[in-house]
This record gives structure tokens, sequence and C-alpha cells, in this order.
């Protein structure tokens, strides 16, 4: 059976153009959140410090992401575990940030990344603060994209991206980065401290008919979990226009490739 | 003879000779030479030319594509590598020899490359094996790099030299050569990591997690009994043909190995004994130190940054990894190399060469250490004592008589 999920005006989807400068989402009440329990230092370059990390790097993703800006953390400078008791387990994490489509130097982030407690089964919650200028200057680019897709007479599609070999043809690329933007919405959702999701592969895209402003595409993508070292397919619907940022509109995981939960495995 | 530079001269008058064959000048020098004075310079030059490389250049077209051209910045499939391999042993004989050591499940040839110079006595060694996991092609493309690169320099940097006159190399290109071969069937079999054997008891999924499958803390941590996991550990330990084909070559040698590899992708990490968190090994901090001093290395060579520490601390608790089972069974350097990248077993063909350039710093570093450790600290012990005695000697005497 498949698991059809559908995500249409989540919360967490904002309307956050990639070159807004750094509007650090902020919660009220975060100052309230002093130490109650002492936080326990991590080594900052191991995994329970690098799993939160990768948590944040899909949460900016989801907020900031585009085919011409996509996000990843170029290490953890510190590390701290703070026990929540029943609330979960809060990992406070500052790390660098890197703009990988140019191997561009964002700066320092520093994120709070809480998991709930694993039966709770429930997304982790993140907020996070850059301190460096939030600013890629996309707009020309997407702008071209943007009206190149909508102004074709045939509709795009892709596949194998990347190939065997490593190959991305520089047109896929920026379907390559979309795919990665939508997929940090799933891999956001689906992370926990047992987890480490990076997009593996694109197995194909296509681009849908739209009659309004936002381009439509249907994603088939394979994540890769490091921990339990499973691929998980799955298809999603996004939308995507220089205005509108990205969106998830549906995603459904795709389990006939593979027939265990991770919840199998002993840690 | 006769027959062959006739053909060949019949053939060099319609075919240009190859232009990327390094060597051989002739063909645009003989070219040039047709604006010579006479017909008759000219006709005698080229075929002189031709003759005396024709020779050469024949005897190496049936002898096959020499693997002095060998491309190492692309990735091979299985039947290159295995040509590779002997082609490594002709070109090297006093060097190189092909040790068959075990079969795979679909009963293919499991094959490693010794590399020494010749020794009267049983010589220490270093264990290498690639590509344990069928998908992450990083790590045959490295064990090719590392064999190519030491043959390279041995006999002109005396530091390798010394490296091979004291240790045997054992380095096997590809250890699961059936997933690897699925691997290349098409592009939805890319991402495969287990071997190629069938579930058992009614479970209907194909393959074992080989980096499980050793006798090291087997199925306690780090897997799924399920056999359609990708951490499946196998329905006992060494339940794989590949992973007893290790054991049955290193077993008996371990009072020789002194240092064990074990090459992954992707993570860019070194990580050393144990994988099993409650576990420590005895020696941990020499591990640790090597590891950040390894790590140092690799830095150095594109700026590429390596996790260091141990398996369950760095990356995920896990049992049964052949890294572990070194350790337990007394090898007393064992690491597991993590290459690039930090989110892809597809790493891009323009990131081989790097990758592998960097990881032989890498590798090449704690091989020194370890190797220093063995043959120069005895020699150090050994002097000092002589020195010691030698002074106390004149102490006692000048003082004392």
């Amino acid at each position: 059976a498949h698991t059809v999920l559908y995500i249409t005006g989540l919360q967490f989807v904002l309307k956050l153009t990639p070159h807004t400068p750094a509007a650090s989402p902020s919660v009220p009440g975060q100052e309230d959140i002093q130490a109650a329990m002492p936080v326990e230092e991590l080594d900052p370059s191991h995994y329970p410090a690098t799993r939160a990390a990768k948590v944040a790097e899909h949460f900016i993703n989801t907020r900031y992401g585009s085919p011409f800006a996509w996000f990843g953390s170029s290490g953890v400078k510190k590390a701290g575990l703070e026990d929540m008791g029943v609330l979960g387990t809060k990992y406070h994490i500052e790390f660098t940030l890197k703009e990988m489509t140019r191997n561009q130097d964002m700066g320092l982030c520093s994120a709070e990344v809480l998991f709930h407690r694993a039966d709770e089964r429930k997304p982790p919650q993140v907020q996070c603060t850059c301190s460096g200028a939030f600013q890629v200057n996309t707009s020309a680019e997407e702008e071209d994209l943007y009206q190149r897709l909508r102004n074709a007479t045939s509709l795009l599609s892709g596949s194998d991206i990347p190939n065997s070999v490593g190959h991305i043809d520089p047109e896929m690329a920026p379907f390559w980065h979309l795919g990665g933007v939508a997929s940090s919405f799933i891999m956001l959702r689906e992370s926990n401290e047992s987890t480490l999701l990076n997009m593996a592969h694109i197995d194909n895209f296509t681009q849908m008919e739209t009659k309004d402003a936002q381009l439509m595409f249907q994603y088939d993508i394979l994540l890769h979990d490091m921990v339990s070292q499973e691929i998980l397919k799955w298809k999603l619907l996004l939308s995507w226009s220089p205005d509108g940022g990205v969106k998830v509109l549906e995603a459904e995981w795709d389990p006939k490739c593979q027939a265990i939960p991770t919840s199998s495995i002993l840690y | 003879t006769a027959l062959i530079l006739t053909s060949y001269y019949i053939l060099s008058k319609h075919f240009y000779l190859p232009a990327n064959y390094k060597n051989v000048q002739c063909t645009p020098v003989c070219k040039q030479r047709q604006h010579a004075k006479s017909n008759k310079t000219r006709t005698s030059f080229c075929h002189a030319c031709f003759v005396t490389h024709g020779i050469l250049i024949f005897c190496r077209l049936i002898k096959g594509h020499e693997a002095r051209n060998y491309d190492y910045t692309i990735y091979h499939p299985l039947a290159e590598i295995s040509t590779w391999m002997g082609q490594m042993v002709s070109e090297n004989p006093d060097v190189v020899t092909l040790v068959d050591y075990g079969s795979t499940y679909e009963n293919r040839t499991i094959s490693l490359l010794k590399i020494g110079l010749k020794s009267d006595v049983t010589k220490k060694a270093v264990w290498m094996d690639c590509g344990i996991h069928a998908r992450e092609w990083i790590s045959p493309a490295f064990c090719q790099y590392f064999v190519k690169e030491i043959l390279r320099t041995y006999k002109t940097d005396s530091k390798v030299e010394e490296l091979l006159k004291n240790l045997d190399f054992y380095i096997t290109p590809v250890l699961n050569v059936d997933g690897y071969l699925y691997t290349w069937k098409d592009n939805t079999t890319r991402l495969w990591r287990k071997t190629r054997s069938p579930g058992t008891d009614g479970c209907d999924c194909i393959g074992t997690d080989l980096n499980r499958n050793f006798e090291a803390n087997w199925g306690m941590v780090g897997v799924s009994q399920n056999c359609c996991s990708n951490v499946y550990p196998g329905f006992k330990a060494l339940s794989e043909a590949e992973a007893r084909s290790v054991v049955d070559f290193v077993e008996p040698r371990k009072n020789d190995i002194v240092c064990f590899f074990t090459i992954h992708s992707y993570g860019q990490l070194i990580l050393f004994p144990y994988g099993h968190p409650n576990v420590t090994a005895p020696n941990y901090n020499e591990l640790a130190e090597i590891s950040q001093a390894a790590a140092k290395a690799i830095k150095a060579v594109h700026g590429m940054t390596y996790t260091v520490g141990s398996f369950a601390e760095a990356l995920y608790p896990a049992a049964g990894s052949s890294m572990d089972w070194a350790r337990l069974i007394g090898i007393p350097f064992a690491f597991t190399f993590e290459l690039r990248d930090e989110g892809s077993f597809e790493l891009p063909e323009n990131q081989i060469l790097p990758t592998c350039e960097e990881t032989y710093a890498g590798v090449h570093s704690v091989i020194t250490y370890v190797h220093n450790k063995i043959f120069y600290s005895a020699a150090i012990t050994a002097s000092a004592t002589l020195w010691t005695t030698l002074l106390a000697t004149w102490f006692s005497c000048t003082f004392f008589s």
C-alpha cells in the first residue's frame, strides 16, 4: 500500500524569495528557552551533531532553496545536547553554511533542533538564525529559467540525474537543485536522531501543465538514509516560481523498492 | 617478421599512427619530410621511421591496449579491471603477483595483487580491500590508483622503495564482485549495496551486507534481521563466500599483517575500531593520532576535510565489519576510509583523480607511521642501548679506575 500525503498549505511552506535578506524565522518565547537542563557538549564532527546539522540544512532549504540556491552545512563548529525530558532531545548547533551551486560561503548559522520522542512520530522542530548576509542573488537566473519554461512549446522532462558516472548535464543542473530543495521538505519531516538523509538520485522529472503562475513538476526521487543505508523512493508533485518559491503539493512514498521500515534496525 | 613489416608498411601508407601514442613522433615528422628535397630521401626516411617503430607498435597492438594508457580518471567495469590486473603483473613481474583467493556466491573469482620486492624471509604486510559495497564506485577506483602510484614511484622514490622492500601489499580492487557487476547492469541497479546471495528461511530478498557479516560482535547492533534490509548481516556470521574468502586469506597471515584498510564511500571519514559502541580498542589513542595525521595529510592535498573517530562515535554503531574483525584477531592498525563526497555514491568522474590523490596521501601517511614504528623504533632502541652502555662504561672507567 502506498502512503499518500497531501501537504498543500502546510504552515512551514513560506513564500519567501531566495534573495530576501536574512529574515530569520524567530519563534515567540525563544528567550524563554534557557538551559533548563545542562547542555552536554558534543564532538561537532561526530554523528549526533552532524545529524542535527543535516536537519537544519533541510529546514533552510525549505525556506530559501530554489533551482539556483541549494544549501548545505560545511562543518559544525559547536554542538550541545539538551535532554528535554518528555519533550525529547534538543541539539544546539553552530555550523557554517554553504550555497552549494556556487560553492559560496554563507557564514555562520546557529540552530536548535528538537527531536521529539521516537514513539511520537513527529517531525523535528527547528529554529535557525544565520548571521551572514543571506543574500543569494539569483533573481536573474530564476526569472530567465521561469520565462523559458513558461514560453516553451513543449513540456520539459529529464531522467537519470546524475547518471551512473555522476554526470549532470548543465541544462539539467537547476532541476537537480530543485529536486534537492523539494526533497528537503520530505527529509525534514522524515528525520529523527537515527537518520541522515540525502537526495541520492532523480529517476525522472516531468513538467506538468499549469494554468496559474506556478510551474509544476512531477519528480521520482531516490533518497538515501546513511544509518539504515536504505534507498527510499518518493514521488513528489511540486510547484515553483521565482515569487512563490518551492512548494511540495503531493508526496508519496513507494515502498515497493524496499520492504522494511527503518524501525527494525537495532541501534 | 618480413610479413609483419610488409603489412605494417602497407598499412602505414594509408593510416596515421594514433595521435596519442606518446613515443612516436613519426607521423608528423614523416609528413613534414614529404616536403624534403627528393622523393628518394623522403621515402627512405619515412620507411626507416616507420620500420623502427613499426615492430614496437605492432607488438603492442598484438599485446592489447597497454596499461600505461589505462585511464585512472574514469570508472571501469569489472572486465576492464580484471584485464588491468593482469597487465599490472605482466608489466611488473618482479614485484607484482596475482593471487586468486576466493570466489563469490555467483562463482566469480576474487583476486588480489600482491605487491612487494622479493625477499627470502617472510615479510610484514598491508591489506587493502576495495568495493565491499557494490555502489561505492570510487573505492575500486582508488585501489587501482594506489597500485598504479606505488608501482610508478618505487623505482625513483626511496621511501616508497623502502616500503616495498619491507612490506608486502595485498590489494583487492573489487571484493564484492557480484554486486559490483550488478551495479553496472543499468541505471536501476546502480545503487545496489549488498552481495547477490539469495534470502533464506522464506525471506524473499537478495543480498547480505558484507560489512556486517564478519565475526565481530556479529548481529549485535546496526543491523536488521530482515533479509530485505540493506544492513542485513546474513543468516549467520560468515554466511557469505566473499567474507569467508577474506578470512581464509587474512587469518593465517594475521601475525604478519600489520595494517588493514577497507575503502568505502561516501562521507569523508577516517574511522578506526570499533563499530560496537561498548567496545574500545586498547590502542584507541594511537589509532586516533594516526587518523588525525592522515586527515591532515588529506587536507593538505585539496583542502578537503575528513572527519576522524571510531566507527561507533563518528558514524553510527555497527557490528560485524571487516575492520572490527581484523582488529579483534590482533591486527593492530585497522582503518575504514569513507571517501568523497558528502552526499552521493555517484561521484562525478572529474573528482576521481583529486579524491585518489588525497586518499593516497592519507593512506601513505598511515603506512609510513606503521612502517617506521616497526622498522625504526627497534633500531632506535638498539642504538640507544649501545650509546647508554658506552657512556656508562666510559663513566665508570673515568671515575672509578
